[in-house]
């Protein structure tokens, strides 16, 4: 098994893991062979990572937002994205993995309503600039186009279910905006 | 009047992190060195001199904790402001960072207009 290869068909039926769905916004990460996380992607791109060393994997899911106005010359909220891709990136560290054995696949980022200016297109391209800014090797990808999808990963052993779906079973498009607590506050000791 | 500018070594393990510190700092005309860990951040501490420190928690090698106590057990660094950048959201860790030596405690995404409010306070 490796991050390559994909989920096994089941045809014994039977339920063998504990299914965690991966909302907008979150990042898991998992050395436990019973988890199989989940999710649907429309316009948001999931990005799973999998240290082959330690088998511990993780998964994230976001559509980042146009930025914030006092930050001109980006597409979208690239302080929130980095932000963000560092939490997948320190769930995983905390569980046993090296950053330097970190590979990534990318899924998502269609552009499924076409009143929303190709907003799957910069999310997915923040998301392949990160990769290569911070050396991550992007071993799939499977990005951009028209259609839904959903994502099955198993982070122990870093298979991955892929799936085009209907769009009606996208979760709405929200674009991601920072949350409201954490606004880069400053405390002096 | 004399004008110094005010130098700020960045310690973060994210190249992009590191990237999105130097756009905000430098436009605002500080003078900004970075480093990829503690330890990384250790060694230019040893040759170049620095105003501000800011750092990660979560880096290889020697993390944000460590850093702090290596700067505060010499006389050199004993009073240099370090800022901590990071995305725990502990009261643990902040304690820990404090109990260490920090000067700060900011919370990622950082705001660029609030860090270097912040900078310009700590600065001496």
């Amino acid at each position: 098994m490796s991050f390559e290869s994909p989920i096994p068909p089941n045809p014994s039926g039977a339920p063998p893991l504990e299914r965690v769905t991966v909302m907008q916004g979150q990042a898991l990460a998992s050395a436990n062979a019973s988890i199989e996380y989940s999710t649907v992607l429309g316009s948001c791109v999931a990005t799973c990572l999998f240290d082959p060393q330690s088998k511990v994997g993780g998964m994230n899911h976001f559509l980042l937002s146009e930025p914030p106005a006092n930050l001109p010359g980006t597409q979208v909220d690239e302080h929130y994205g980095v932000y963000l891709m560092e939490l997948l990136v320190n769930q995983m560290l905390s569980r046993g993995a090296r950053k330097s054995n970190l590979k990534a696949h990318l899924y998502g980022g269609a552009n499924v309503n076409r009143n929303m200016m190709k907003i799957g297109t910069m999310n997915a391209e923040f998301a392949r600039e990160f990769l290569r800014r911070e050396g991550i090797a992007l071993m799939r990808e499977d990005l951009g186009g028209t259609s839904a999808r959903r994502v099955d990963f198993r982070p122990a052993s870093g298979q991955v279910r892929l799936r085009t779906v209907e769009d009606r079973f996208a979760p709405p498009v929200q674009p991601t905006l920072r949350p409201a607590l954490s606004t880069g506050d400053v405390e002096l000791f | 009047m004399t004008t110094t500018t005010t130098r700020i070594l960045t310690v973060d393990d994210s190249p992009s992190m590191r990237a999105l510190l130097n756009h905000a700092l430098s436009g605002h005309g500080f003078d900004v060195s970075q480093a990829e860990d503690g330890m990384a951040a250790l060694d230019w501490l040893a040759m170049n001199e620095v105003d501000v420190v800011i750092t990660d928690i979560n880096m290889p090698r020697l993390d944000g904790f460590g850093l702090i106590e290596r700067l505060r057990e010499g006389s050199r660094h004993r009073d240099r402001p370090i800022l901590v950048l990071t995305t725990e959201s502990s009261d643990e860790k902040k304690a820990r960072a404090r109990a260490a030596g920090a000067t700060g405690w900011i919370v990622k995404p950082f705001d660029p207009e609030k860090l270097v409010a912040a900078v310009r306070r700590v600065a001496h």
